[in-house]
């Protein structure tokens, strides 16, 4: 089982490097959010404005600027855009006949979607290894503000971020790759994905401070799954508790919660669309 | 019941479609070890459902059937193991090279790295991809790719193997080296390989059993010969310098033999008869005999295109058709055959 699932990944990973266009999309993107949302939406300068000088932290939880608050929500987001694109894929693979290929061969149906989910997962957390890096070199352009870490920050802190996006990375693509063996239609997927991508993006508290939400959307927020995995990363990247919602232990046990369930929901959904028809 | 090496048995196998395409219309028959057996049928006739259904892709919705001893329903992944499938749709992946893809097959399939290079190697000479090994597989042309996909499934050496129509769309040179290479892997490995194909002559040439199927019911199950004796022997055609009426009166006086037209067309006459083997040295010794000058000898084998249209001729499927004459010309039935000559 181990020598096919690393196979397949190996299958995934090389059709992703060898597209110029995917390698370039990896560093541009990223560099675009941060550059132009992150940067210009520098609503830090806001709370700024008068004498009423609020602890900033409490807002960006527990940053003191706007810019290393959504550097870190930035990380969750590539989760969620990797997770989208193991959905798609798969359902190319079942395209172009790949996916009936993998149906006939002598390996435990589980290894489809788990090999997908794999590759999604090294393909993701590079790309938020760029994030971070880019985010934190951007202290060296003059006029920028870059991600800034607490003095404190070290190994155990940056494995700690490493599971939290983990975790992430594993149930929102155990939920596309089982969404993309079940739905058999491009346009119907694409539709699924933005119908999720809004909700799961702008109800979390990883682009828009809590505490700036109405009410309604707060109550929303709270429960977010990626609320609890930038709200863990920040209190381990800033060092501080001030402005966090939950404790990181309660972050981890939502985020693995939230694992838990959509690797269940995904493992229904799949096996169920790997079943002969 | 079933003899004893049967590797493939299908019995009253049935698969509806959703509502009421009946794909495959309880359908039996057996495969035995090391033969090659082939569905010939037209566009439709359910050929590649019943290998999807074979090869454990599909749920059948009537019927059993079993493969190397196990139920393709109960124990597909025992199935599974022992086969391999080229399939009619191409699975090759564009973005990795010939040889990545085998050896992803490979892994697949748990050929041991060690043994799967040499045999790679192999694969790829035979189908005459050496040296375009290395290139990705989106720089093939069609038939390049298909050469590739039945490289593919042979890596793991299967012991029964499913072509499914493997030499669509080949040039007829790699066609032809397609079916050497067929018939050599029977004769030296006794691979069993179950085989669906539009193609008469490739059903003739490969096939030690065909069954015609149509409309998701198999019309006719025989060997190329005696599906070709159901339809009539073969023909022979004589031309003489001069017709003449005690001539013909001698060819209907010979035993077996039939005179198609009665009488000489061009002073052509035409004869059926069950062998031309034995039958044309008889008839030209008698006509020699009596003198008689003959101009030219022709002999026509009766092919599978014609048996198809016996078989099925009578229920004619074309939609387009409006009158109740179902007694139609063969000239539009063999359209629907991807024909090469
Ligand atoms: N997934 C499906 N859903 C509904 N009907 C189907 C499905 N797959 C095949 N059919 C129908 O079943 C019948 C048999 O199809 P099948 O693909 O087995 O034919 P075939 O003999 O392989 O034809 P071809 O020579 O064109 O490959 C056709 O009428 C087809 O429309
Ligand atoms: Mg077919």
């Amino acid at each position: 089982m181990m020598k096919e699932t690393i196979s397949l990944i190996a299958r995934d990973l090389k059709r992703w490097y060898r597209t110029p266009a995917q390698i370039i999309l990896v560093f541009t993107t990223p560099l675009m959010w941060l550059l132009l949302f992150g940067q210009a939406f520098n609503i830090g300068r806001l709370a700024q404005v008068g004498d009423n000088m609020t602890d900033l932290r409490l807002v960006f939880g527990g940053a003191t600027d706007y810019f290393s608050f959504m550097a870190i929500g930035q990380t969750a987001f590539i989760m969620l855009f990797a997770s989208f694109f193991s959905g798609v894929s798969i359902l190319w693979d079942r395209k172009f006949g790949f996916l009936s290929k993998l149906q006939v061969a002598p390996i435990p149906r589980a290894v489809i979607p788990l090999s997908r989910i794999a590759s999604s997962l090294v393909k993701s957390m590079l790309q938020a290894t760029v994030v971070i890096v880019l985010a934190a070199s951007f202290v060296l352009v003059p006029g920028l503000s870059g991600l800034r870490f607490s003095p404190s920050f070290d190994l155990a802190d940056a494995l700690g971020m490493a599971l939290f996006l983990i975790l992430l990375g594993i149930s929102l693509s155990a939920l596309f790759v089982a969404l993309g063996l079940v739905v058999r239609n491009e346009e119907t997927l694409f539709g699924l994905i933005n119908l999720l991508n809004f909700p799961l993006m702008f109800t979390s508290s990883a682009l828009i401070p809590i505490a700036l939400m109405p009410d309604w959307l707060r109550a929303i927020a709270l429960y977010n799954p990626i609320t609890f995995v930038v709200d863990g990363m920040r209190q381990l990247v800033f060092d501080t508790s001030v402005g966090a919602e939950y404790s990181v232990a309660v972050d981890l046990l939502g985020i693995g919660v939230f694992s838990v369930l959509m690797v269940s929901l995904g493992a229904l959904l799949a096996r169920r669309a790997l079943l002969r028809g | 019941m079933y003899s004893e090496d049967a590797v493939v048995i299908v019995d009253r196998l049935e698969k509806v479609y959703s509502g009421d395409v009946r794909a495959v219309d309880s359908i039996s028959f057996e495969v035995g070890r090391g033969a090659i057996f082939g569905f010939l049928g037209p566009n439709g006739a359910g050929k590649t459902t019943t290998i999807s259904i074979l090869t454990t892709q599909t749920m059948p919705t009537g019927g059993r059937a079993e493969v190397l001893g196990y139920d393709v329903v109960k124990e597909p992944s025992k199935v599974r193991k022992g086969i391999g499938l080229v399939p009619q749709e191409l699975t090759v992946d564009d973005e990795l090279t010939g040889r990545e893809n085998m050896e992803l097959q490979g892994s697949l399939y748990g050929v041991p790295y060690s043994d799967a290079k040499g045999r790679i190697d192999e694969l790829l000479d035979l189908v005459k991809l050496a040296d375009s090994a290395d290139r990705y597989v989106k720089t093939y042309s069609g038939g390049m790719k298909k050469r590739l996909e039945l490289a593919e499934g042979l890596i793991h050496r299967p012991e029964v193997l499913f072509l499914d129509e493997p030499t669509l769309g080949l040039d007829v040179q790699t066609r032809t080296s397609m079916w050497e290479h067929i018939n050599k892997l029977k004769r030296e490995t006794n691979m069993t390989i179950f085989l669906t194909t539009h193609y008469l002559e490739e059903a003739d040439a490969l096939c030690d059993r065909i069954g015609i199927i149509d409309h998701g019911r198999i019309i006719a199950l025989d060997t190329p010969e005696g599906l070709k004796k159901a339809v009539g022997g073969d023909v022979i055609e004589i031309e003489v310098v001069e017709c003449e009426d005690d001539i013909l009166e001698m060819i209907r006086n010979m035993t077996d033999v039939v005179l198609v037209d009665g009488a000489c067309t061009d002073n052509r006459a035409r004869i059926k008869v069950p062998d031309s083997g034995v039958a044309l040295p008889k008839i030209l010794t008698s006509l020699i005999d009596r003198d008689v000058q003959v101009a030219s000898v022709m002999v026509r084998k009766p092919s599978l295109d014609q048996a198809f249209l016996e078989f099925t001729g009578r229920d004619l499927r074309d939609e387009e058709s409006t009158s109740g004459n179902n007694k139609k010309e063969p000239g539009p039935r063999k359209g629907r055959f991807h024909r090469r000559r």
